[in-house]
């Protein structure tokens, strides 16, 4: 049954549609194969019952005609999204007692699609990680050389669609999240324009960057993924309620491209393999006929730091909630409220997501919010702008996902080296466009990713210009 | 920039997280590597921007006042290790 998990979605709706394989075989298989590869620690929770019945129930539904439109598929969800009567850590001791009241609307809308839930992935503790090293639950390996970093903060996702114990999986990106470690795994993963889909039972970090996609074999994969995904929900008051494209018809369609290239960006390339298969990259994709321009993004250079005072404040804010007293853990030597405050955070909480409350808790503070937070939020207006300008000429804009390949784990001690592993994909975030990352070619034997970004709602056309690519060359395919 | 002891003291008492003698240098030094980096802002002039708080305008959006039962309190305080008659428990407060 091992070649069930290697098809791609596409080939396993059809497979389970004409009958050719059950969904009880393909999850079989899949569980098979994630007891095999325990040791990647792609999972912090595997539900193998739960997923035998719900295949069951798949099987039927296609043998009476009724299957819906990801009835069988088996996936897994990153632990920051909600399940009702299960244990969600987001990565973290505060939250490893916590089983949700309630579903993440990501979850109920991929359920009610069909779609057969595996587990939930590892993950950076609250999703503040570019490596998977600050989960609780230990770091996940990448399946390509496990001495190597997944990336994060979703590796446990990407690893997962990597080493094939998944058809897809969901994901989150704040900063770069999804589109970091698929560029390090050699998988294709999106983050759809901020909004698109709703945030609903997904633990928060920064509220006004936070946004859930997809990871995913390849891009057509993760078009009918994505869709089924999308949607306004009244629950969330920033979900957009605009029109849900057919990006399953759209990833496939007969569309102009016109590419757009900050220049001078890609010529302060400090990684000649990363500049080179770029280039490479952007030359097959002239040579079938999308045009090439040249575009400035001035102000892009200022997206780290921007983003290093806005994510830090917005999580030192939602991160507040947890105060020891209704979920989470609960510090047991406390004699006084304030006792019960300080030593359930302490306790609670890993060194990374303490740095990012204590950032964010000193730049709000009085004294310092004109200073960083407010002027932060003037940079993200000049971003913002600049890509508003860039997209009056262009229909999509290209660069690398990452400054360089996997990296050795424990191999980063310096937080600012870390977090320049984000220096390319915060610009989105901090927009609130969507941007994508297909395998491209490789630095140093690892994958390396090519990060396409769309105005706004333009999932479908990045999506189509990522699938022109894969159809002209294998960087994407594994077994 | 230069992180002093009462800079650490006041983030520790508003972030109400403890900060211990063991860990406190190489945590300054943390934060003041990344305050470095932020201080990279400095360098653009934006006496004329406005300040975007948030990527996309007018998402703000009303639904109808009409109650739902999808979340049980019984089911959320059971959450909780310290309740009692449907209220959370803290230690004493008032003497």
């Amino acid at each position: 049954m091992s070649e069930l998990i290697n098809l791609s979605l596409t080939d396993q709706i059809l497979g389970l549609t004409d009958k050719s394989f059950s969904s009880k075989e393909i999850t079989g298989a899949y569980l098979n194969e994630i007891k095999k590869k325990k040791s990647l620690n792609c999972f912090i929770s595997v539900f193998e019952e739960e997923s035998e019945e719900k295949a069951l129930i798949a099987d039927e539904n296609i043998a009476k005609n009724k299957a819906r439109p990801l009835e069988g598929i088996p996936i897994a969800h990153k632990d920051i999204f909600c399940i009702k009567d299960k244990k969600t850590t987001c990565g973290s001791r505060m939250l490893s007692n916590f089983i949700s009241p309630y579903s993440s609307e990501v979850f109920s809308k991929l359920d009610a699609a069909g779609a057969v839930t595996l587990g939930k992935t590892n993950m950076d503790e609250f999703a503040m990680g570019s490596s998977n090293e600050t989960s609780f639950y230990g770091n996940v390996l990448n399946p390509i050389n496990e001495k190597l970093s997944p990336g994060g903060s979703s590796g446990g996702s990407a690893a997962a669609v990597r080493a094939n114990l998944c058809s897809f999986a969901t994901a989150t990106d704040t900063g770069g999240s999804i589109r970091q470690p698929a560029s390090f795994c050699g998988v294709t993963g999106i983050k759809p324009t901020y909004g698109r889909v709703s945030r609903w039972g997904m633990i928060a970090f920064a509220s006004s960057l936070d946004q859930a996609g997809i990871i995913a074999k390849n891009a057509k994969d993760a078009a009918i993924a994505l869709k089924y995904m999308s949607g306004f929900d009244q629950k969330d008051s920033t979900s957009l309620n605009e029109e849900v494209k057919d990006l399953q018809q759209e990833v496939d369609a007969d569309q102009e491209h016109i590419i757009g290239i900050p220049k001078e960006l890609i010529e302060n390339i400090k990684n000649d393999q990363v500049r080179d298969s770029f280039k490479n990259a952007i030359s097959i994709l002239e040579k079938d006929g999308a045009k090439i321009e040249e575009i400035n993004l001035p102000h892009i250079e200022y997206s780290l730091p921007a983003y290093y005072v806005i994510a830090p404040a917005e999580c030192s804010a939602n991160l507040a909630r947890y105060d020891g007293i209704r979920f989470g853990h609960r510090s047991e030597s406390v004699s006084s409220l304030e006792d019960l405050y300080v030593n359930s955070r302490t306790e609670g909480f890993g060194r990374e997501v303490k740095n990012r409350i204590f950032i964010g808790t000193f730049c709000l503070s009085a004294g310092y919010y004109d200073a960083f937070y407010n002027k932060a939020l003037k940079i993200r207006n000049l971003i913002k702008s600049d890509f508003d300008e860039a997209f009056k000429k262009v229909s999509s804009i290209a660069m690398p996902t990452c400054s360089n390949s996997s990296f050795e784990l424990g191999s980063i001690s310096d937080p600012v080296e870390m977090y320049e592993q984000d220096i390319y994909t915060i610009p989105a975030n901090l927009a609130g466009l969507p941007a994508l990352s297909i395998p491209s070619g490789t630095a140093d034997e690892m994958p390396i990713g090519l990060q396409l970004i769309g105005n706004y709602l333009e999932e479908g056309r990045i999506l189509n210009l990522a699938n022109k690519f894969q159809k002209l060359t294998n960087f994407h395919e594994f077994k | 920039m230069k992180i002093t002891e009462q800079d650490l003291k006041n983030i520790s008492l508003l972030s109400k997280i403890k900060i211990d003698k063991e860990t406190s240098d190489s945590l300054v030094e943390d934060l003041e590597s990344i305050l470095t980096m932020v201080n990279k802002m400095d360098e653009v002039d934006t006496s004329k921007i406005n300040p975007l708080t948030h990527p996309i305008e007018n998402t703000q959006t009303l639904r109808e006042d009409i109650e739902k039962k999808d979340i049980e309190r019984e089911k959320l305080q059971e959450l909780s290790k310290e309740k009692d008659s449907g209220f959370y428990l803290t230690p004493k407060v008032i003497e």
